[in-house]
């Protein structure tokens, strides 16, 4: 058991180091590939033997391991210290200080120091070392081939990968620390190793736009772990314990405690990139794609999420919890009309990750049963169609020289498998019987009962999504001339793209034993009922298989039908009789060929971007202060 | 059992019913125009002349998306006869709505580029409207599956009229009627030729029209819902909201995508809102 | 039977696309008039589509004169069988008043095979609406050939 926790936390770490100082590419190619793979195996191993009870980590070399954290902790807050004073940053001087003399009272004035058993694994642990174990270990992998072709697009003189691949690694475990913490000085000190290894990430190409948002990045993740700080002092005045597990199981104790709590939450939201935090997201969209796709799939963002389903039962039917409900809906429907107007492909991913986010972080304010369990089944399910999709961005980038999704327009012409697994990837996000859609049905039935507020948003919000992946799915789609050349793809790059595309196929249709062996035990009163592999609630069921059999049965014939196409008459479209010899291009003026050309709808004069952002965020602002007061 | 009965029903109710209602449609509105009008069986017969005809496609992707299409409208009306979950036929019926949208962009076609794109505004516009009604449904019955309706014994147009209302909007766009025909419509002659279905041809055409006689149903099924205790009624409901469709079809000017969502997002979920508020507040 | 129907439906649903090859507009006229409650071919099951992709019969009035010559080529090519070809008016069959203009080819026939004629300038509502029903027969006939 603890060997295999050792594994996850510190193995990543140690493969980073190899990475760094053995600098040979071969090496560090294995080493990746090899960490990925063990990583993996863990997550798995650490799934097979089951939740457990909080452990006692012991001491290192005499040294005990709380020491060790805090003593790291505080090195920690030196090094973004030193960056926010490079930078000239006097936001992330003011919170990183403020934290350090904040948390020098706290350890050691206030903490009575008893031994606090570090580490806890229960359900949702589990499922969260799975999604960052298994989904960061691919996009690991699928950096490799990625960052060759970067850096010599770069024409980088010194090849910067070592530091790279570092962050990446050191990243991965800090995340498997972060869950599986159970000393919340721990999860404090995971929370912030993530921000620093976040802000490197980003500011990795180490161009201006890159360094400013990193510095954005950095100072607006500072600002959560100040929150972090304070949430965690303003509890423990009152639990008087740093043990989660205890926490949690007494409840919410009174206002000063779920003031904590709140702040706590507050932190959550940034990491999670929730407005007014969104532009650090967006920012980070510089970064390579691997970046985007680790810190903002799999792991980052969920981290603020994880945060806030973690501390659920501490404000369960407080005020704070409705309000956590409503800041996330807001979220999720305000990124997804931003989104409507946006033609950049990563930044729509950006805009519908952090609506996504919202919608959990919603979840997670309704705070019963099913929505808790729509919250998780979100988790699962958009790591993995997210992650699959910035893949498929950044394959397309490095294919068509472009990520915005007027230049992908007509992509299966040129690069079928690409463009047909984004399309796949495309309809997981928005279609039942996918994971997602399931989530989002499930948040919606949880929805109903609270609060007409959040029904309302949550309705907007889901017909917005659907809006801007339908037509990005659709843009990809077009002819293929006969014969046309087969795309060439490294084997590096395609099996990431495989697995995490077969996975969300698969593991949608095995939602119902997904729930039922790892989430079901999670509650005393489970939320659905499996029958005939369909999902039952007291309030409606969702038939997961028999949706996926008949609507796969369905498709597959479809799908074979127009595998036959060539039967039928290739006809080009209808140009009112001037269309000339190639595809969609009419005559026109002086008798020369006019090409097809269009362009989507974005509705620029309602979801202007720089018009709704302020608004937003003024909005936004006042319903956390709204939040965090109702909790006094 | 029964339910693999009921689904049997529903699979084969959805074309005969809404291939006779578009007939009837078409009498009806020759009747509101002084002229004879078509046979009430004509639309089987175009349907029919259409499978006979010659495969043609701009690519596969057309192919694909017509078949979706048709598959993804037949299982939401089946899960509707199977009383499942609201929420769950409204979310398959989307799967059909997007594979329209998405078939129409693969083609190199202006006139089915716009139309695709307008028919992502109509989705846009009437998705929250029917999400809204599933609440309202919920919150009258205490359950989103389609099964509890039968336990009440008041229709629920008395609690939600509103909604009902609201509904009418999702209605009309679902249909395909003026004034918000402007993606496709049923006449042929406008500035997008046929919108979304110009570049369907033949066989693909007529799965496509099964498909809207699919959803048609689905929609009356769920306008039906709001008077179940009485199958008069029930009728009697039904038809009076379908001679307005047409009569609004048939006085009202086409209006453009951005005076449809103005008008279905303040007045149709401000309908929605007032009603769901009356229902919290009971 | 379900063969049966088809055939049967096919002369009961006969879509038709009007193209104006260069008319004086008369023809055009009386084409349109035909929609009026006054003819009213739907009827028939008759409908005016914009698009050669759902028609089966194509109405062409006015002259081919060697610009528009390849559009009527296009439009016809993009009607899926089977179809038929009807040709209206005067100018339409031959060409008429115009046919030794300099840039006219003449009738539609020069161009794509025509099923019907119907002559007239401009031809009557009465004689578009048999000349449809002739056509339909007539493709009728050419379906039960080519099997």
């Amino acid at each position: 058991m603890s060997n295999l926790l050792l594994l996850l936390i510190l193995m990543p770490a140690v493969a980073a180091l190899v990475c760094y100082f053995v600098r040979s590419s071969a090496v560090r190619k294995l080493t990746v590939v090899a960490a990925g793979v063990i990583l993996m195996a863990a997550s798995l191993g650490l799934l097979g033997q089951g939740a457990f009870e909080p452990i006692a980590v012991g001491s290192v070399l005499g040294i005990s391991s709380d020491f060790l954290v805090t003593v790291l902790d505080f090195a920690l807050l030196g090094v973004i210290l030193f960056y926010g004073i490079k930078h000239k940053s006097v936001l992330i001087q003011v919170f990183t200080l403020a934290q350090a003399a904040l948390l020098v009272w706290f350890e050691v004035v206030m903490v009575e120091h008893a031994a606090v058993p570090a580490l806890v694994g229960d359900q949702l642990s589990l499922i969260m070392v799975l999604v960052i174990s298994i989904i960061g270990s691919l996009i690991c992998i699928f950096a490799i081939p990625y960052m060759d072709k970067h850096e010599e697009h770069l024409h980088l003189k010194k090849s910067r990968q070592p530091q790279f691949f570092f962050y990446l690694l050191l990243f991965l475990g800090a995340m498997n620390g972060l869950v599986l913490s159970n000393n919340i000085l721990w999860m404090y000190f995971f929370f912030e190793v993530t921000t620093f290894c976040s802000f490197v990430l980003i500011g990795h190409d180490a161009t201006e736009i890159a360094t400013k948002n990193s510095v954005r990045a950095l100072w607006m993740n500072s600002l959560g772990g100040l929150a972090f700080v304070i949430g965690m002092m303003l509890a423990y005045m009152k639990t008087g314990t740093l043990d989660i597990s205890a926490i949690l199981a007494a409840g919410p104790q009174g206002a000063l405690m779920v003031t904590g709590i709140g702040f706590i939450c507050l932190a959550g939201f940034t990491k999670a990139a929730q407005i007014p935090f969104q532009s650090w997201l967006l920012g980070a969209m510089v970064a390579p794609t691997p970046v985007s796709a680790l810190l903002h799939s799999s792991t980052m963002v969920k981290a603020g999420v994880f945060v806030l389903l973690r501390f659920a039962p501490a404000y369960v039917g407080t005020f704070l919890s409705t309000g956590v409900a409503i800041c996330g809906a807001f979220t999720f429907v305000a990124c997804a009309a931003l989104c409507i107007g946006q033609s950049n492909g990563k930044k729509i991913l950006a805009y519908s990750t952090i609506s996504n986010l919202g919608l959990i972080i919603c979840c997670a304010g309704i705070n019963t049963p099913l929505a808790l369990t729509a919250a998780v089944m979100l988790i699962i399910f958009h790591a993995i169609s997210k992650s699959l999709l910035f893949l498929c961005v950044g394959t397309i980038e490095q294919a068509i020289g472009s990520r915005d999704i007027e230049d992908m327009r007509g992509l299966y012409a040129k690069f079928p498998r690409t463009a047909t697994i984004t399309i796949i990837g495309i309809l997981t996000m928005i279609l039942p019987p996918f994971g997602v859609l399931m989530g989002k049905w499930m948040a919606m039935e949880a929805g109903a009962d609270t609060n007409i507020i959040i029904v309302v948003m949550l309705a907007m919000g889901s017909a917005l999504t659907v809006v801007y992946w339908a037509r990005w799915g659709g843009s990809l789609m077009s002819s293929r001339k006969e014969g046309a050349p087969a795309e060439q793809q490294a084997v590096l790059t395609r099996l990431p793209l495989t697995v995490l595309c077969v996975g969300a196929v698969v593991l949608s249709c095995a939602a119902p034993w997904i729930y039922n062996s790892m989430l079901a035990p999670m509650f005393k009163v489970a939320p659905f009922t499996v029958s005939f592999g369909s999902l039952n609630s007291a309030t409606g069921s969702f038939a997961v298989v028999p949706l996926f059999i008949a609507l796969g049965l369905g498709v597959l014939f479809a799908a074979k039908s127009a595998f036959g196409f060539r039967k039928a008459r290739i006809m080009p479209p209808y140009l009112s009789g001037a269309n000339s010899t190639e595809d969609g291009t009419y005559v026109g003026p002086m008798n020369g060929d006019v090409p097809f050309s269009a362009g989507n709808m974005y509705l620029g004069e309602l979801f202007a971007e720089g018009k709704l952002t302020p608004i937003f965020n003024v909005l936004a602002i006042g319903l956390i202060v709204l939040m965090l007061g109702g909790a006094l | 059992m029964d339910i693999l009965i009921l689904v049997i029903i529903g699979l084969l109710a959805g074309p005969l019913l809404g291939g006779l209602i578009a007939g009837m449609d078409r009498r009806v509105t020759a009747w509101f125009q002084s002229r004879q009008g078509p046979p009430i069986m004509q639309p089987f017969y175009d349907v029919a002349k259409l499978f006979g005809k010659e495969k043609m496609v701009v690519n596969q992707w057309q192919i694909l998306c017509a078949w979706v299409y048709v598959i993804a409208a037949a299982i939401s009306l089946a899960l509707f006869f199977a009383q499942s979950d609201l929420l769950l036929i409204f979310f398959v019926q989307a799967v059909g709505a997007v594979f329209l949208v998405m078939g129409a962009m693969a083609a190199k076609s202006p006139y089915s580029q716009v139309g695709a794109q307008r028919e992502l505004m109509q989705i846009l516009a009437y998705e929250p409207v029917l999400v809204m009604v599933c609440v309202g449904f919920y919150m009258v019955t205490g359950s989103f599956s389609l099964g509890a309706v039968w336990q009440q014994d008041m229709p629920l147009l008395a609690k939600m009229p509103l909604l009902y209302l609201a509904l009418g909007y999702a209605l009309t766009i679902k249909l395909r009627k003026s004034p918000f025909d402007f993606s496709t419509s049923h006449h042929g002659h406008q500035e997008l030729v046929k919108g979304v279905l110009t570049e369907y041809s033949g066989p693909y055409l007529g799965l496509i029209e099964i498909a809207h006689w699919y959803e048609t149903v689905l929609v009356l099924g769920l306008c039906a819902l709001f008077w179940h205790t009485n199958v008069i009624w029930m009728a009697l409901l039904l038809i009076v909201t379908y001679m307005l469709e047409i009569l609004v079809d048939n006085t009202m000017a086409r209006m453009t995508w951005r005076w449809m969502l103005k008008r279905v997002w303040l007045v149709g979920m401000g309908m929605c809102v007032v009603n769901l508020i009356w229902l919290y507040a009971r | 039977m379900f063969g049966s129907f088809i055939k049967k439906s096919r002369a009961k649903s006969p879509w038709i696309m009007h193209f104006d090859c260069g008319s004086c507009n008369g023809c055009d006229i009386e084409v349109l008039a035909c929609l009026t409650p006054l003819y009213d071919v739907e009827r028939f099951g008759i409908i005016n589509v914009g698009n050669p992709k759902h028609a089966d019969v194509l109405l062409v009035t006015g002259t081919v004169n060697h610009r528009n010559k390849k559009v009527l080529k296009n439009l016809y090519d993009q009607m899926p069988e089977p179809k038929a070809v009807i040709a209206i008016g005067a100018c339409g069959n031959t060409g008429g008043v115009f046919r030794e203009a300099y840039n006219v080819v003449g009738g539609v026939d020069k161009i794509i095979p025509v099923d019907v004629y119907v002559p007239g300038c401009p031809a009557k509502p009465e004689a578009i609406i048999d000349g449809v029903v002739l056509g339909l027969a007539k493709f009728a006939q050419k379906v039960e050939e080519a099997e």
